[in-house]
């Protein structure tokens, strides 16, 4: 009799691998396995205080010291915003932690998400990678960042900004003398709820206007005298992921705190959504590759009719799904994150042909994952809905996956608009 | 507020009674429920177990279908589905987990006040059901997947619990028994039981407090905050000879028929608050920034026109079930394949439905929809506990392929 297969049985791009993602994958593998499965039944309540949660992210991000990847080597970082597989190395981190939580996934490759607006290449602003460097690579402690967008008023419109332009946005960045004087009121982005220590703040320096010079990603301090952060949101799930308002009030920072300036800003938020969305398919592949190990066990030691439900051939057909759903996802997740990393064949990541796809793939793959996910619910019966079996909890979490960056429709809308050249939506 | 009876509802089917009940139901809900939920969440102790006695003690539920001569209000068994349809649904619109309660309390009810054979059992639960201090709760033990070495099975799955006769009537032994949500405060337990020496299972009701009943903690799980749940062993629980309500497939189809028919008007009471929720969102929220609002917009409006769709057939499907209950009660054809085949369907259908519906509806309101605060995600979690405990669907479709298409062997 051969091997037993395993979740490493589901395909990935082997071409694309990298040495020292593989290194990285398997650091988290063991970290996930000691410190974070243990424990992950418990987090639905620690939404709240982070008890059970701030230690295995503390070991990951500051002790391991992988918060400072992206930062240059000479600031003590470890390079990454200048490779050409950033994007394959962060989707397999994502997957490996998604496997045990994606809301700590999604923690965890947000504290990068604003980053890469100033580490990658071709738009490294180095002054600010000086300044921010010594916060992540100067501590033990987990550092987190986040990317300030929503607004009350708008929703998902702060997002959408090649039809909007930033005509929406309410909080207001105006240059006093050389600092920015920063108003407004965000609300959702992920590592809130008290715990962000640097902030990307999309902002407007000409309220109601549609020029995209006017758009403003300025980095604030979590700590900066008149910004206030909210308690966590209450959520269907995903407690390790703490969603707040953030509230600014006459917040002062330097002027060169802007991202890259007038225009670039705009431009390369597009960067933001195309990572974003990569990073979501491969939150779903983490979980379904989890559910796949935990549905294994399931369907060999339950029986149904003398036999283990995986021999009957009606429950088969579900698991064959479920098989060929992962495989697609997973295949489809690391071929976007590649697109993402060669931008000299697909384009830049910030250009509307990626983004675009991107959102395309992130639709595709976390709807399926969801159907998936909640028909081996229903054939778990009972166990499907209970904790123990950690299915439900994943089917909650992946969720929020695919509610995000400004929802589905506007995502329908955005893949329409460049697949078909609709010119009125 | 908006108009509910937009869905169609077949008032002629429906006495006064019915629509008054429903009415007031709606009224305490709201007032008892809605109102204080921002505050108190999905506390059990705090919101939750008081409405369970409002609506089943104060309100009559619980004695409902009960006969007169024993105290009950005598409402008529060929009239009980319609409203027990009117009354769930709304219950549903408030919380999914108080009407799943609820049906285990109504089904029982109706098998009791229905079945032959059942009337020393009946007079002796009758305190039980009239009691107005306490609402009754009850859970249904049905079979499960098994392991590998477990006892006797049924229709494919393990039966929990095993019963044995004996001269002082019924010894029941279980370990790790699972009954539907609801067990943890259920007071009383209806469980289709192995019967030792015996082929044909036994539907055996006992008491929630009874000697050799042990319960665990309540375990976790993804919604029906209601009805909360708990692992059981039975070691040694003695019953008498008369509380077994009936044997097999037909005693089980009956329960479970009134069951699933509180279960589907539970769904429709779900996605009718769906509705108001998703209306209201539609009638205020801008998409498109200076564009127009969510329901005037071509895509969410179609998002929107489903979410109707689907709402107003569960509700035609979860009355067309209380008619089929109705009718099969004056032809006396209770608990024939063909009422098991149907509300297994009509269950199915309209879980899947809501699941869907509310994965739409959370959708539109994106990040909103996931949120407690917004109240729409509780009836995501709700609907999607119970349709794993209606059973896995392709497996339930091998009793429907038997029933339409005469399958064997399945």
């Amino acid at each position: 009799m051969g091997r037993m297969r395993t979740m490493d049985d589901f395909s990935r791009p082997l071409e694309y691998l990298t040495p020292l993602g593989e290194t990285v994958g398997e650091i988290i593998r063991a970290w996930v396995e000691r410190e974070v499965i243990p424990w992950r039944r418990g987090f639905d309540e620690d939404y709240l205080e982070h008890r059970l949660i701030e230690p295995p992210m503390r070991k990951l991000l500051g002790e391991y010291g992988i918060q400072r990847i992206l930062f240059p080597e000479d600031l003590g970082g470890w390079g990454l915003g200048h490779s050409d597989h950033l994007c394959v190395a962060a989707f397999h981190m994502f997957e490996e932690i998604a496997r045990a939580d994606s809301g700590m996934a999604v923690a965890f490759g947000v504290v990068f998400w604003p980053l890469v607006l100033i580490c990658c290449e071709p738009h490294v602003n180095r002054r600010l990678c000086e300044e921010f460097a010594p916060m992540f690579t100067g501590t033990a402690d987990a550092v987190f960042s986040c990317m300030a967008m929503t607004e009350p008023q708008g929703g998902a419109d702060i997002e959408n900004i090649e039809l909007i332009r930033g005509s929406t946005i309410r909080t207001t960045a105006v240059l006093e003398g050389d600092e920015w004087v920063i108003n407004g009121h965000k609300l959702w982005p992920t590592n809130t709820g008290g715990e962000a220590d640097l902030m990307a703040v999309v902002c407007t320096t000409n309220p109601g206007s549609s020029d995209l010079d006017d758009i403003a990603i300025i980095f604030v301090p979590g700590d900066a005298p008149g910004v206030t952060q909210g308690p966590p949101y209450e959520k269907a799930g995903m407690a390790a992921d703490k969603n707040g308002d953030i509230w600014f009030e006459n917040v002062r920072v330097p002027s060169w705190y802007r991202a890259l300036g007038p225009g670039d800003d705009a431009k390369y938020y597009g960067e933001v959504v195309a990572l974003g969305n990569m990073g979501s398919i491969a939150f779903a592949v983490g979980v379904m590759l989890d559910i796949y190990e935990r549905l294994r066990d399931f369907v060999e030691r339950k029986r149904y009719r003398g036999l283990p439900l995986k021999e009957n051939d009606a429950v088969a057909g579900v698991l064959a799904d479920y098989a060929a759903t992962l495989e697609a996802v997973r295949i489809l997740g690391y071929q976007c994150a590649r697109m993402c990393d060669r931008q000299d064949l697909y384009g830049p990541r910030w250009g509307r042909e990626v983004v675009a796809k991107a959102r395309a793939h992130r639709s595709f793959a976390v709807d399926r994952a969801l159907e998936a996910i909640g028909r081996v619910m229903n054939l778990m019966e009972c166990y499907g809905a209970d904790r123990d079996w950690d299915v439900e909890k994943h089917w909650r979490d992946i969720k929020m996956v695919q509610l995000w960056l400004g929802g589905k429709q506007l995502n329908q809308m955005e893949v329409a608009r460049w697949f078909f050249e609709c010119q009125t939506l | 507020m908006h108009d509910l009876d937009l869905f169609h509802l077949p008032r002629n089917r429906l006495q006064e009674a019915d629509l008054a009940l429903a009415s007031g139901l709606r009224e305490m809900l709201d007032r008892e429920v809605a109102a204080k939920r921002l505050e108190l969440k999905e506390d059990f102790e705090g919101l939750l177990e008081p409405a369970l006695a409002r609506m089943l003690c104060e309100m009559g539920l619980q004695r409902m279908m009960w006969p007169e001569e024993l105290g009950g209000e005598g409402h008529e068994l060929h009239l009980a589905p319609y409203t027990v349809a009117a009354a769930l649904e709304q219950v549903g619109r408030a919380d999914v987990g108080l009407a799943v309660a609820a049906s285990g309390t109504l089904s029982l009810q109706a098998l009791l006040v229905g079945g032959e054979g059942c009337e020393v059992l009946r007079e002796r639960l009758s305190s039980l059901f009239l009691d107005t201090s306490r609402p009754l709760l009850v859970s249904f033990v049905l079979p499960v997947f098994g392991e590998e070495g477990d006892g006797p099975g049924w229709g494919g799955r393990r039966l929990q619990v095993e019963a044995e006769r004996t001269g002082e009537g019924w010894r029941l032994r279980g370990s790790g028994v699972r009954p539907l949500p609801g067990g943890l405060d259920a007071g009383l337990f209806a469980a289709l039981c192995a019967v030792r020496g015996e082929d044909e299972p036994a539907l055996v009701i006992f008491p929630g407090d009874a000697p050799g009943l042990r319960k665990g903690p309540e375990l976790k799980k993804t919604g029906l905050a209601a009805a909360r749940s708990a692992e059981m062993n039975l070691e040694d629980l003695m019953v008498p000879e008369d509380a077994c309500a009936g044997r097999g497939a037909a005693a089980l189809g009956r329960l479970l028929s009134w069951y699933r028919l509180g279960l589907t008007a539970a769904a429709s009471g779900a996605l009718l608050a769906a509705y108001e929720i998703i209306a209201e969102w539609g009638d205020n929220r801008v998409i498109k920034g200076q564009g127009r609002i969510f329901k005037n917009n071509p895509l969410t409006a179609a998002v929107m026109g489903e979410a109707a769709q689907e709402t107003a057939v569960v509700r035609l499907l979860t009355y067309d079930l209380a008619e089929m209950l109705s009718e099969l009660e004056k032809r006396g054809e209770a608990g024939s394949e063909r009422l098991e085949a149907y509300s297994l369907l009509v269950a199915h259908q309209a879980y899947a439905a809501g699941e869907r519906t509310l994965h739409r509806i959370m959708e539109l309101m994106a990040s909103a929809g996931y949120a407690k605060e917004w109240q729409l995600e509780r009836y995501w979690r709700d609907l999607k506990t119970v349709q794993c405990h209606l059973g896995c669907v392709e497996l339930a479709r091998h009793a429907l392929a038997r029933w339409f298409f005469g399958s064997e062997g399945l």
